[in-house]
């Protein structure tokens, strides 16, 4: 059996939230930068200056395609209306009221048209993306396997991101959302909750399951059945 | 008493978030310690995140921004040209209505003065300040409207007779609401 160390791997680094690639109030504070400049960038557009909106959505183009090839599946639907959202951005920029921040507004008016394009796909049959059971019960992993820190260098290989954005199309689309809206565009609970219009409680749920489901997914462990695994990752069991 | 892994799967979405009291937070933390199993699913799903949360995943395709780039400039070209096209369409149309009044306005201001005097001329014996007709109307002889109106009434149809003011009317003739309109027939007497 390979040796076990609790004291040396996972938890020894971590005295702070797990995931935080940036703590808290370091975070706060670039969002209140970004805000205070977006407000400048918006007047100013406001008052002609249109091509200063180039600036203003350039932080925002992967996390709208984000959504929008999470929700549309296709690289070609996503770019496409993705371009629809941002001319439609520009032309309401006047109704833009900072309840929220401008990303969450963008995001908010590319969640609407994905439902528009997907209504016409499927010719007028109405459905609702964020309807769906939010199973409460515990999801029970299936795979333990140890995954060793991931070197950020793999992301410059085609195939791993292929295989991230095929996970992502295997979870339903009420956990896809969930898990874009916050684990990609890193919203908070309250803002994805508010997007979709659900409590932040059916919000953490969703989470929980699509965060589980896409490590079995992605797991090494599970890679040979096959599933999306990422190959790359050398199979550490604790039973071995 | 130690948690369950069944709980810690419940929770450990919520330990990620730092959404946890710091009770259940320690209890999750020793469970890690000494569960390997449920360690290595914090450690899988924090590297799911990690590899979301990153830029180049999920990223636009190439050529996606000089794409839309694109688009935007030509929008905003298209915009701008619009506007500009709207201004010169209101401008052409203001300076087409104001060429129409100019003539209008004048030919109503010449119209006036003439019509007035002739009227004065006609009527030697009204009053200056009466707008009252006077004097000779003309009645056409081919229409069957039955008005009477000033001679030069662009609403004269047909050959004219002129007669006198009493004697149209006598002859049942009525005003014509055009040119006459205001000039109400003077009564006599």
């Amino acid at each position: 059996m390979a040796d076990w160390d609790p004291s040396g791997s996972v938890l020894a680094q971590r005295r702070t939230p797990v995931c935080a690639t940036t703590v808290a109030a370091e975070k706060d504070s670039r969002n209140d930068r970004i805000r205070a400049n977006e407000e400048v960038l918006i007047s100013r557009i406001l008052e002609g200056k249109k091509d200063l909106f180039l600036d203003l959505i350039r932080p925002y183009q992967r996390t709208v395609y984000a959504t929008l090839i999470s929700m549309l599946g296709s690289k070609e639907d996503a770019e496409d209306v993705t371009q629809d959202v941002l001319l439609k951005a520009l032309a309401r920029l006047r109704q833009f009221r900072r309840e929220s921040t401008f990303g969450t507004w963008l995001i908010q008016i590319a969640i609407n048209e994905a439902r528009m394009r997907k209504r016409k796909l499927r010719h007028g049959i109405m459905f609702s993306l964020t309807k769906g059971t939010d199973d409460d019960r515990a999801y029970v992993p299936k795979d333990f396997a140890d995954w060793r820190e991931i070197p950020s260098e793999s992301l410059e290989r085609s195939e791993i991101r292929e295989a991230l954005a095929k996970a992502l199309t295997l979870l339903e689309e009420h956990y896809r959302l969930a898990f874009i809206l916050r684990d990609v565009n890193e919203l908070s609970i309250t803002e994805t909750a508010h997007i979709l219009g659900i409590t932040r409680g059916a919000v953490k749920t969703r989470l929980r399951r699509a965060r589980l489901m896409l490590r079995d997914i992605l797991s090494p462990g599970l890679q040979q059945g096959g599933q999306v695994g990422l190959a790359f990752k050398e199979v550490r069991k604790p039973w071995e | 008493m130690g948690i369950t892994c069944e709980e810690v799967w419940r929770h450990i979405s919520d330990y990620v978030d730092d959404e946890l009291d710091p009770k259940q937070r320690t209890a999750l933390e020793e469970h890690f310690a000494i569960c390997r199993q449920c360690a290595a699913v914090l450690e899988g799903t924090c590297n799911v995140i990690r590899l979301y949360r990153d830029e180049r995943t999920l990223a636009p395709p190439k050529g996606f921004h000089n794409r839309l780039h694109e688009r935007l400039d030509q929008r905003l070209r298209q915009g701008s040209e619009e506007g500009i096209r709207l201004s010169r369409r209101a401008v052409l149309a203001w300076a087409l209505t104001a060429a129409a009044a100019v003539p209008l306005g004048f030919a109503l201001f010449s119209a006036k003065r003439i019509i007035q005097p002739r009227l004065g001329h006609q009527s030697p014996s009204g009053s200056p300040n009466s707008p009252a007709v006077t004097g000779l109307v003309a009645v056409s002889q081919d229409a069957e409207d039955k008005l009477f109106h000033i001679p030069s009434c662009p609403y004269l149809h047909g050959k004219p007779k002129f007669l006198p003011i009493e004697e149209a009317i006598r002859e049942g003739y009525s005003p014509c609401p055009i040119c006459i309109g205001k000039h109400k027939p003077e009564k006599k007497g």
